[in-house]
């Protein structure tokens, strides 16, 4: 795999350093000296040293539970931390003191994946509402003055969209875009403060990540201080200037920008050369397992053969997530669905999971997890008939089960029946997948399965969907993460406006080539 | 099926020394007994309390005030129960209170006009029943707020009561055998309470041993992820509506034999406390989770409360604010334990 160049696409050389303003661009915006911070018996962080530069893109990589978090979390003054400096602009403060609104005091604005803006309002609204609305008498808005503002405002962080549309209707990079604009408004200049991004291109294709990308290189440009937290290592590789690696709540690295390569974060991330990716089908595919007619809008046709991984890959709005819905009874489809040959009906999930289906859906936390129950809970769940005993449920059962799981699949966890809530990301979601493998599905629907799930943890993932095809069943993937793509599957069908516009197997799997088909002018 | 190979990666939980860990094990499963039975402690402390407190301490610990106690909170458990049930998945149903009272003034009345007795409770079962699934289908099927629903439902109920009655309690030639039922011992505890004990066992084994109670406990936790998982989340929310129904008639039967009779206002009273109760049972034996155990501690402590601070001569105003009270703690303690169980 070849990663994309993305730095060359934009211009940038490679190996170079963007030109800044003489003097800022050395100076130390901002650091953290000696983080310490305990969860009872673990240790989250043990003593942490991070320092960025004004004019800087910093990356901080780690896997799930390296500290990652817990070190934003403990800047921004949510966490308490045990022990640690925070300097600012030269200043010192007592890590132990920190708190939110010292974090906005200082400068340090933070913009998280699903950043807080509000889709119903208008772009003026969204950026006033994080400073507040000018007023006159009686607390009317001076509406005029809100768009002026607005407009200058869009103007300084070169965001070409009117301020007076609904922030719904523009790109979800243009989202993440007015969000970094809205912390950022009031800072006097670049230089002040730190912009604090954590997986700010998670739910973003990859034409809006290009957008962002663009726009932080703008900033850091103009001296602006940035603190990058991503999973997605082939942007880190092209945006960054220095990456951080964490890994058990040490700093195991300080990368510079010139010995920036995926494997080597990778294998910083994991602490061990990379083992080799799941192999892919080596025989020619079995039986037809599912065979669909009219779905999306009713023009995709698909067959599903036991032992192979299909991709979809598509934009939001290709079709790509509806198709996976109608598979699963949750929105009408219309044509037929068959599995293993036998017509099926599929009105609501119940059907489906019936008819030998299972979905793990995108975003986790929203729709698979059911986070204030136990990891016992959770799995047992799809399963529950299977524990019952004279008309018993029968505890004993599940937490032997969900044992057995957690042992097989890799789950760490305190104890089956410590709350999800608990568990890394990368656990949970093997947890998701546990509750859907041990019905032993025909067929297995992923949207987006190693969403905020660390390379680690991703590639035991893919193995495990590897696994249960191998056993003569298929599964379809849904994912916006190309490169996962290519990793993982045996053909890709490439989604537009609801239609397959081409199917790529074998040696053409690669992301490159899903890029191209995808994104292909119309 | 499968064959998994676990690594030990990035994110290991780092555990410095097992003795360390085993040792604040221990120490959090201490803290999590005592956080699970206080509300049980303070119940017995209370108990001590008015049966030593000078004001108190002649009538207080009698049987016969015993006896009293428990047999007056039986009913009211048992509304509890009811507004339990649809509270485990999130929906609360402010109508059990007024259905009670709906069921008892028609049961009464039947047996004032000499309905079999058999009959009559099956008359009082059936009207919680109905006006359940009537709020079911609003909720479920019309899609409007399950707390508006009941509201209005509640309102409704009083009005139908107040036409019925005029006001006026439906006490005359309600037969022996019923009233005897609700007032007699049997083996010195009330006759009421051993209803109260298969209800209470019954609403257990549902929540905790069934997968209907499993999958209730699951879409009170996410009801996206519960349908995704193939759980029929309105016929899930429906059932609760029409079992709470079901329940606030029984008890509605129940308070006729107890009281002997049917007072128009006795719904509107037990709305609060039940309520208060069900709130506060996640604060009791399973912290975080709605819970019959709990509900059921609940409800003698508010109980017991109240009792003594009426025998200890204290003003009847007292009695609302130890229900507002009530209702009020227990509903952030439930908040408080589920976020703790919840926080990402």
């Amino acid at each position: 795999m070849t990663p994309p160049d993305l730095s060359t696409a934009n211009g940038r050389d490679p190996s170079g350093s963007r030109p800044a303003p003489a003097g800022a661009r050395d100076a130390v915006a901002f650091a953290l000296r000696g983080m310490k911070k305990s969860f009872g018996p673990t240790h989250a962080l043990r003593g942490v040293d991070l320092e960025v530069r004004a004019g800087t893109i910093h990356a901080l990589v780690g896997g799930n539970g390296s500290g990652k978090s817990t070190l934003i979390k403990t800047m921004a003054g949510v966490e308490v931390a045990d022990a640690g400096t925070i300097e600012v602009g030269g200043r010192a403060f007592d890590a132990r003191e920190q708190t939110p609104a010292r974090a906005g005091e200082l400068g340090l604005q933070f913009v998280h994946q699903q950043s807080s803006v509000f889709p119903e309002l208008t772009v003026a609204e969204n950026l006033s509402l994080g400073r507040g609305f000018e007023t006159g008498r009686a607390g009317r808005i001076k509406w005029r003055h809100v768009r002026r503002r607005a407009e200058a405002v869009l103007e300084r962080f070169e965001i070409d969209v009117d301020p007076e549309v609904e922030l719904a209707s523009v790109g979800p990079a243009t989202q993440v875009m007015v969000a970094i604009a809205r912390g950022l408004q009031d800072q006097e200049d670049a230089t002040s403060g730190v912009l604090v991004l954590d997986e700010p291109t998670a739910s973003l294709p990859t034409h809006e990540v290009q957008l962002l990308l663009d726009a932080l290189r703008r900033y850091a440009a103009a001296g602006q201080a940035i603190l990058y937290v991503s999973h997605r290592l082939e942007e880190v590789v092209a945006v960054a200037d220095c990456a951080t690696v964490l890994r058990d709540g040490r700093v195991v690295a300080e990368v510079p920008r010139d010995e920036l390569a995926q494997t080597r974060l990778t294998e910083l991330i994991v602490g061990r050369p990379l083992a080799a990716a799941a192999a892919k089908m080596t025989s020619a595919p079995g039986g037809v397992v599912l065979t669909a007619s009219g779905l999306a809008r009713g023009n995709i046709d698909l067959e599903l053969r036991a032992g192979e991984v299909v991709g979809i890959a598509g934009l939001l709005g290709s079709g790509r997530s509806q198709l996976l819905r109608q598979l699963f009874g949750l929105e009408p489809a219309h044509g037929e669905i068959r599995v293993d040959g036998h017509l099926v009906d599929l009105a609501e999930p119940g059907d489906a999971m019936r008819a030998g289906l299972a979905y793990v859906p995108d975003d986790r936390t929203a729709r698979a997890v059911f986070a204030d129950l136990s990891v016992t809970d959770n799995i047992a769940i799809t399963v529950l008939a299977s524990h019952v005993r004279g008309g018993r449920l029968r505890s004993r059962s599940e937490a032997g089960q969900a044992r057995d799981l957690m042992r097989r699949f890799g789950v760490r966890a305190a104890s089956e029946r410590a709350p999800i809530s608990t568990l890394s990301g990368g656990n949970q979601q093997k947890v998701i997948l546990a509750r859907w493998l041990q019905r032993e599905p025909r067929v297995l629907l992923l949207d987006e399965p190693t969403q905020g799930v660390d390379i680690g943890a991703r590639m035991e993932i893919h193995r495990l969907v590897r696994d249960t095809v191998a056993e003569g069943a298929t599964a379809l993937v849904v994912s916006s993460d190309f490169d996962e793509l290519a990793l993982l599957c045996d053909r890709v069908l490439a989604l537009r406006n609801g239609a397959i516009v081409a199917e790529l197997a074998g040696a053409d799997v690669h992301e490159e080539a899903i890029n191209d088909q995808v994104y292909a002018p119309e | 099926m499968l064959e998994t190979r676990t690594t030990p990666d990035a994110g290991a939980t780092a555990i410095d020394d097992v003795a360390t860990r085993r040792r604040l094990d221990r120490r959090e499963a201490v803290v999590r007994g005592l956080e699970a039975y206080a509300l049980l402690g303070l119940l017995l402390v209370l108990v001590l309390f008015f049966a030593v407190f000078p004001e108190t301490s002649d009538t207080f610990l009698t049987s016969a005030n015993l006896q009293i106690l428990v047999g007056n909170q039986a009913v009211l458990a048992i509304v509890a129960l009811a507004a339990l049930i649809p509270l485990v998945c999130n929906e609360f149903d402010l109508s059990v209170g007024p259905v009670a009272g709906l069921s008892s003034i028609f049961v009464a009345s039947a047996l004032s006009d000499g309905t079999p007795v058999v009959v009559a409770i099956l008359i009082g079962i059936g009207i919680g029943a109905g006006v359940g699934l009537v709020n079911a289908l609003l909720v479920t099927k019309a899609g409007i707020n399950g707390v508006i629903t009941t509201l209005g439902m509640a309102t409704v109920i009083t009005g139908v009561i107040v036409q019925r009655t005029g006001g006026v309690a439906v006490v005359s030639d309600i037969p022996a055998s019923v009233t005897g039922f609700g007032t007699e011992n049997f083996l010195g505890v009330p006759r009421v309470a051993y209803v109260l004990a298969v209800v209470a066992a019954g609403v257990y084994y549902l929540l905790a041993h069934t997968p209907f109670g499993r999958k209730l406990y699951a879409l009170g936790s996410n009801p996206t992820a519960a349908r995704l998982v193939g759980i029929r989340t309105n016929l899930m929310v429906g059932s609760t509506f029409v079992l709470a129904g079901t329940l606030a008639g029984a008890a509605g039967v129940l308070q006729v034999a107890r009281a002997g009779g049917a007072d128009p206002r006795v719904g509107d009273n037990f709305t609060l406390p039940a309520l208060a109760a069900a709130f506060l049972s996640a604060a009791a034996v399973r912290p975080g989770r709605y819970n019959v155990g709990g509900a059921l501690i609940a409800i003698f402590f508010i109980a017991v409360l109240n009792s003594g601070l009426n025998l200890a001569g204290a003003p009847q105003y007292l009695n609302s604010y130890v229900n507002g009270a009530a209702l009020i703690v227990g509903v952030g303690m439930a908040a408080f334990l589920h976020r703790r169980r919840a926080r990402a």
